[in-house]
């Protein structure tokens, strides 16, 4: 009967305690809720301002709309997301700040800015096709946001190759900074060569915005938005990436795992409708499977 | 205006179906810990502690 009781709790996944390092504090959960729904806010927004309220631009018509939302994108991939990434990697590598903390963040960093990546050369191709006729150029900016997209897909692929979690931190951290020798060049490849990308709207050399009124306001709007959403990103996937870590199985075994527990799910069930069943006597397929993955 | 309204759903609903897979693998991993942690067996106290 104790091993019905075993596979009873099995089944009732928020029944067990957390392990002290993954408890997460109420101020925190609530932290990350008020992120997200200021994010989610200031999006809307920023969607509202940038498709109905603004004026259409002069020369670019309604197009420059995009401009609301690909600059604030591409700040967040380069910047805040890739940028990141860097200094933790740094911060592990250096002896006296070493810890999985630095890993995990830059992992996150890393994945949430693949993603705003992605959405960088989407959104700037769409942009490119009727103002420049084509969705692509092999123009310095563009080829080189590509390159440092590549380059952060191999940091996560690297990612997943088995080892031990501090060789895999360490080659990680040397990955990422390889590929943040890519930022600056794609911050400066407008200055540096004659490119078909515009140069900067506002952080331009001489510090004076050439974007006034209303559209600057949706700008500034659209920049503060998707950084809200990185951050609300970042954290959720700081939480899974400890998580990950505190069970150290790879997609496999989870999901070997979760049918096995699902197998043991359907036991607990019979067992509870017939206790006087004889093969409830026997383990757990839950209990034995996850006390391994727990080792 | 096609353009714009496509750059913003691919962008906003890249951005959003990312986020809901978060969520989700979020919730998927917190019910994986609390299951290991569930099924762990009670550690016995050394006989010294008795």
């Amino acid at each position: 009967m104790t091993t019905t009781a075993a596979a009873t709790s099995a089944t009732t996944p928020t029944a067990g305690p957390f392990p002290p390092g993954l408890v997460q504090s109420p101020r925190m959960i609530w932290t990350t809720r008020i992120i997200g729904i200021a994010a989610a806010v200031t999006v809307a927004l920023t969607v509202w301002l940038g498709l109905w309220v603004t004026p259409p631009d002069k020369v670019q018509g309604d197009l420059v709309r995009l401009v609301y939302i690909h600059p604030g994108v591409a700040w967040v991939a380069l910047y805040l997301a890739f940028g990141l990434a860097a200094v933790s990697s740094l911060l592990y590598l250096w002896p006296r700040t070493r810890s999985l903390f630095w890993d995990r963040l830059a992992a996150a960093a890393v994945e949430v800015g693949v993603v705003f990546n992605v959405c960088t050369l989407i959104s700037g191709s769409i942009w490119g096709r009727p103002t420049w006729g084509v969705w692509w150029a092999w123009d310095a900016r563009l080829t080189l946001t590509a390159v440092l997209l590549i380059l952060f897909l191999g940091y996560l692929t690297l990612r997943r190759v088995p080892a031990e979690p501090d060789v895999r931190a360490k080659r990680c951290a040397y990955a990422a900074l390889f590929a943040a020798v890519d930022i600056p060049l794609v911050h400066f490849s407008v200055v540096w060569w004659k490119t078909l990308h515009q140069g900067a709207t506002v952080l331009n050399a001489n510090l004076s915005p050439s974007i006034h009124g209303s559209m600057a306001w949706t700008l500034l709007l659209g920049f503060v938005a998707l950084t809200l959403v990185f951050v609300w990103m970042l954290l959720v996937r700081y939480r899974i990436g400890a998580l990950e870590d505190y069970l150290g199985t790879g997609e496999l075994e989870v999901a070997l795992l979760e049918r096995r527990s699902e197998g043991a799910d359907g036991l607990a069930a019979a067992g509870a409708a017939d206790v006087t069943a004889p093969d409830v006597t026997a383990p757990a397929p839950a209990a034995t499977a996850t006390a391994e993955v727990a080792r | 205006m096609n353009y714009v309204v496509a750059g913003y759903s691919i962008v906003l609903g890249i951005l959003f179906l990312y986020g809901v897979q978060l969520l989700w693998r979020r919730r998927r991993w917190t019910r994986l810990v609390a299951r290991v942690e569930a099924s762990r067996p009670p550690v016995d106290p050394a006989p010294g502690d008795r």
